[in-house]
């Protein structure tokens, strides 16, 4: 018996047959619903449009924030990229992976995942964001961004034999300035007639060079890689415009 | 709206005919009534898997919500790092692969063999891509840099405090991700082999086709939510 045979009953039946009323028929087939390829192409065509959209909406804000000196608070970026992954993640849902044309089971078990997915960022939030109430109440320290007091591990065990980082310890700083400490002293071990301050020098030209902010490049001093150099801050007969953020690393957060 | 029942009636190559592996020999197990009984079991268990997937990723999604909210300069610091150009590369890539094994599905369901191969030729191809985007533009050069994760890293120019801990997010968040591509890889190469050499998939046997396919969109899911929150929240 042939598949086209099983096909042309199928056909004529429409998917229910009397005399087999409860499918038992192995061959019984009810044929499965073909997408078209007009609609996958559309559904794909979208997808990209969507991904353009976002990336140009990222940079539309860098270029406000350049040009005009305009910037959006930090929550229009955050729900503008993550309502346009949603769109996207429906399109995909419904043609990709045809929860459209399947049975709603399959549509449930998903929207219930999601569900308990709600839960668990709606609980860490809401735990997070309220703690300063607690806090607050008990009248502890607050450091903006935390103390950044990171790792003290215990000494690793002799019979590990994983190529373990030398720097377990950092001496109660986090990684990130122990790591800093440490190339100071190299590089001026290196370099015996420079002090701390062209280290510094040395690290701001190179730390904020991905993260320079667009308004300082038309700026002269930061050009130059001076716009984190404490020496070419404003003074009260020289006024030098900064833009961007102010860093808990910054050495001399006085001279702000 | 076209259904398998319109598949071409291609009839099976000669030495394929009597094949036990050929999709038209196929038969539902001895325990399932039908051949679509057995199709929306398997499909419903895969969506089942497919959830427990989610939830896997939602603890990496949760941990970034977690940790942006305790240091958001951190954060903003970490994105500077990555360029939008790769992410963006990387997410028209597994868009189209998207695209082209969901036709591979439809080619299945039609009897369109050749296409079928066509199809996931070029999904596995763009996987490829995908991976080498990561390791050469990516991955490498910024573990050379000392952007690790952890107690790895060793980047001298931290602005930030909290600088390892964003890494230690990206490399989990894209490295899970990087696994299941190549394990959907894996899946989807497994499919091309079988209609190869068997033609093993057609309108009543394309089940392993279609569940590949799903996880293979979950990959393009995952990636869809990663790209903007790693490459352009700020």
């Amino acid at each position: 018996m042939s598949h086209a045979a099983h096909a042309n009953n199928a056909h004529e039946d429409l998917g229910w047959n009397p005399e087999d009323p409860h499918g038992i028929n192995p061959h019984a087939h009810h044929g499965h619903i073909v997408v078209g390829w007009k609609l996958q192409l559309s559904v794909l065509l979208a997808l990209i449009f969507l991904t353009v959209l976002t990336v140009g909406f990222y940079n539309a804000e860098q270029w406000a924030e350049t040009a005009f000196g305009i910037t959006l608070p930090g929550w229009v970026n955050i729900v503008g990229a993550m309502t346009i992954a949603t769109i996207k993640a429906t399109l995909v849902c419904m043609y990709f992976m045809q929860l459209r044309y399947d049975k709603a089971l399959n549509t449930f078990a998903l929207l219930f995942c999601l569900f308990a997915v709600g839960l668990f960022l709606f609980f860490s939030i809401i735990d997070l964001s309220t703690r300063g109430w607690v806090t607050e109440f008990k009248q502890g320290e607050i450091v903006a961004g935390g103390t950044g007091v990171g790792l003290d591990s215990p000494p690793i065990d002799a019979s590990f034999n994983a190529r373990v980082s030398p720097r377990i310890t950092t001496a109660g700083v986090s990684i990130a300035t122990y790591r800093r400490n440490q190339e100071m002293q190299s590089w001026l071990e290196a370099r015996p007639d420079k002090e701390e301050k062209d280290f510094w020098k040395y690290f701001y030209a190179k730390a904020y060079k991905p993260s320079r902010h667009p308004g300082d490049e038309q700026n002269y001093f930061s050009q130059l890689g001076f716009d984190r150099d404490p020496d070419a801050l404003s003074t009260p007969n020289r006024s030098v415009p900064r833009y961007g953020r102010t860093d808990a690393l910054d050495p001399n957060p006085s001279s702000d | 709206m076209q259904t398998t029942l319109d598949a071409y009636d291609t009839p099976a190559p000669p030495h394929l005919r009597d094949h036990p592996k050929h999709w038209r020999n196929r038969r539902a197990g001895h325990h399932w009534r039908n051949h679509d009984e057995e199709f929306d079991a398997a499909k419903f268990g895969m969506w089942l898997f497919l959830t427990t997937e989610v939830l896997l990723f939602a603890g990496i999604f949760c941990g970034y919500a977690v940790f942006r909210f305790l240091y958001p300069e951190s954060w903003t610091a970490g994105s500077q790092h990555l360029d939008w150009w790769f992410g963006g590369a990387n997410t028209i890539i597994l868009l189209i692969s998207s695209w082209t094994v969901a036709n591979a599905v439809r080619c299945a369901q039609l009897n369109n063999q050749k296409w079928l191969k066509i199809n996931l030729i070029v999904t596995l191809l763009c996987a490829a891509a995908f991976v080498i985007i990561k390791l050469q533009w990516e991955y490498i050069p910024k573990i050379n840099e000392g952007k690790a994760p952890g107690t790895f890293f060793s980047y001298e120019f931290a602005q930030t405090t909290h600088e390892q801990l964003w890494w230690s997010l990206y490399y989990m968040g894209t490295g899970i991700h990087a696994l299941h591509v190549l394990i959907g890889g894996s899946l989807l190469g497994w499919v091309l082999y079988r209609s190869w050499k068997y033609e093993a998939y057609g309108p009543t046997e394309y089940t392993m086709v279609e569940n590949s396919a799903l996880y293979w969109h979950l990959v393009d899911l995952v990636w869809i939510f990663l790209f903007p929150l790693l490459y352009l929240i700020h």
